[in-house]
């Protein structure tokens, strides 16, 4: 358990890093793309479409570090008035489907990025391949998901709700 | 079941599962997904999980939210705002409340360079607390003073939950930016008339500050104001005059910040490190919210709720200020319990079509009402936001006297929600100009 709690939140830390570099790369592409455009007169050809992926390729990687430090936004004034065993209750309730629906979203999202990839679909301007990137926010759902499941042991065993 | 009851059960089912603590953006995707393959079939709502969740992930017009967090995030750490409180101080803080109104200055100032309200009260509330603290500030008007005056951050251009707004209602975020920017600095005022009624009513609430000669005045002007300036020319300039998309604009923003701050010698690698973390941690909240409100909008739009929404709005056969009213009033209602950002995502496709389809109010317009009246529910009880982050900032004061502080702030509010609906230009006129 403490292995997974400790692998959890090292390979959340890992994808948030990524994420923050793979941010100021897609801001330094637009602003060169900016500067290419107007002295250069010459733009970075996909810079639209690249932004995009980059972009999701960013929220997908730091979905799970968001989890961890509870900042998905949730409303917990009427769950905090419930005495300790109901709220435990409560979070089992919530948090069991929640896993499980992110499981599935996980595995949806891989399997449309394998199909992308068998068949060979590319962006329409720099004929890329994109599969990558969708397997990259799958990869971030799968540990959202694991994020879930950590914190429902962590009620379950420990009961320190956070 | 027909889809109208199918729809209102799963709203019912949306609010249990939020009221149970789960976070919004899952229970919006939970719901929907299985709203959306009930009344469809069940492979067009695998779809829904798949490929529309990655297309939203992918959306060049939603690339522009990390840009504009990152560029708030910058400046917060790079201590511009208080350079802008320096300058501010030194002008009016000789008044009666002087120090709360130069606090207002500062949020809105601050505001031009920073689009989020959370970000704006965290950072003024560090700078402005202590000072008002030291001149014996009432500490419920110090503290609401600022949960307050952040809200002005989200009026005033660049504007996440503008951004969010044009998303869901398809508008132009150039035009949403140039149309909050008047009734921004009305608001300002406002809440620095309030801060001045108040303190002039009871002076030991908020004593005066030093008074500054002319000469420190405009020394101090050259701090903050002259940068902030600059940014907002170049990232938003940029924008309204036609040069830069949105994202573009934030990325220019975040550059120029970091310029700045680097010029002045501020620029480690630690600022960068710290306002990145933080940018990710927010982009991904915000954008899986927008992503669950996107098969949760689907979900809503096949259940025909919003038809019927318009239709029933149509029959009552009231005054359109009268409907628009009672719009607000529940926007004001749920905005004391959900987030802004997710009230807005989740209302904006059952509410939109009424105001604008049936009663012609323009969807800017609309945009900037509600903007407004989600601000009101960052400052009220039990979920105001910004309260929770004044009360992180300052932590000695209990919640209940910084909700008992707002008050004069609601009012103002208020009063410029009235003027807006009487004079819609004060929003629509700047954005009129674009074309």
């Amino acid at each position: 358990m403490q292995y997974f709690e400790l692998a959890i939140i090292k390979i959340s830390r890992l994808m948030d890093l990524l994420a923050g570099i793979i941010l100021a790369a897609t801001a330094t592409l637009v602003v060169a793309n900016i500067l290419g455009r107007a002295l250069l007169n010459r733009p970075i050809l996909g810079t639209y479409e690249l932004v995009g992926f980059l972009t999701a390729a960013v929220v997908g990687l730091a979905l799970a570090r968001c989890a961890l430090e509870n900042s998905h936004i949730a409303i917990s004034f009427l769950t905090d008035k419930l005495p300790p065993s109901w709220r435990r209750f409560t979070e089992l309730a919530v948090g069991l489907p929640a896993m499980v629906f992110l499981f599935f979203v996980a595995y949806n999202i891989f399997s449309y990025g394998s199909r992308l990839a068998a068949s060979g679909v590319v962006s329409s301007t720099i004929r890329l391949p994109f599969y990558p990137f969708i397997f990259l926010v799958a990869a971030g759902f799968l540990v959202l998901a694991m994020t879930v499941i950590l914190s429902l042991f962590r009620q379950v065993v420990g009961g320190e709700a956070k | 079941m027909n889809p109208m009851t199918a729809g209102l059960i799963g709203i019912l089912i949306f609010f249990l599962l939020i009221a149970l603590n789960m976070p919004i953006a899952y229970a919006m995707a939970l719901v929907g997904f299985f709203g959306f393959a009930y009344l469809t079939t069940l492979p067009a709502a695998f779809a829904l999980v798949s490929t529309e969740l990655f297309s939203a992930f992918a959306n060049y017009s939603l690339s522009v939210i990390p840009m504009f967090i990152w560029m708030g995030f910058l400046a917060f750490y790079a201590g511009i705002g208080s350079r802008l409180y320096n300058l501010a101080y030194k002008l009016v803080g000789h008044l009666p409340g002087g120090l709360a109104i130069a606090t207002q200055a500062t949020c809105a100032l601050f505001g031009a360079v920073c689009g989020s309200n959370t970000a704006t009260a965290a950072t003024i509330g560090a700078i402005a607390l202590p000072e008002m603290q030291k001149y014996n500030y009432d500490r419920s008007l110090s503290t609401a003073s600022v949960a307050a005056g952040g809200a002005l951050g989200v009026l005033i251009p660049p504007s996440v939950i503008f951004i969010v707004y044009g998303i869901a209602a398809e508008q132009s975020v150039g035009r949403l930016f140039l149309a909050g920017i008047i009734p921004g600095f009305l608001l300002m005022f406002l809440y620095m008339l309030a801060i001045y009624l108040v303190a002039r009513r009871r002076p030991e609430l908020g004593p005066p500050g030093p008074k500054f000669s002319w000469i420190e005045r405009l020394k101090a002007l050259r701090g903050g104001l002259f940068e902030v300036l600059v940014i907002f020319a170049i990232s938003l300039g940029g924008l309204f005059a036609g040069w830069f998309t949105p994202t573009e604009a934030g990325a220019v923003g975040v550059f120029g910040v970091a310029l700045v701050t680097a010029l002045k010698g501020g620029l480690t690698l630690e600022i960068i490190k710290k306002s990145l973390a933080d940018t990710t941690r927010t982009t991904a909240m915000i954008m899986l919210l927008v992503a669950s409100a996107v098969i949760f909008g689907r979900f809503i739009a096949i259940s025909r709720i919003p038809f019927a929404m318009a239709d029933w709005a149509a029959a009552l056969d009231l005054p359109a200020f009268a409907v628009i009213s009672l719009i607000l009033l529940i926007y004001l209602v749920l905005g004391c319990f959900i987030d802004a950002l997710a009230l807005i995502l989740l209302t904006i496709p059952i509410f939109l079509p009424v105001a604008v389809t049936v009663l012609g109010y323009d969807p800017i317009w609309f945009g900037v009402i509600i903007v407004m009246v989600v601000a009101m529910g960052v400052i009220t009880p039990p979920v105001g936001m910004n309260v929770y982050i004044v009360k992180g900032v300052a932590k000695t004061v209990p919640l209940e006297l910084i909700f008992k502080g707002v008050w004069p702030f609601l009012i103002a509010i208020f009063v410029c929600l009235v003027l807006l609906i009487s004079f819609p230009q004060l929003a629509t006129f700047l954005p009129s100009l674009l074309h």
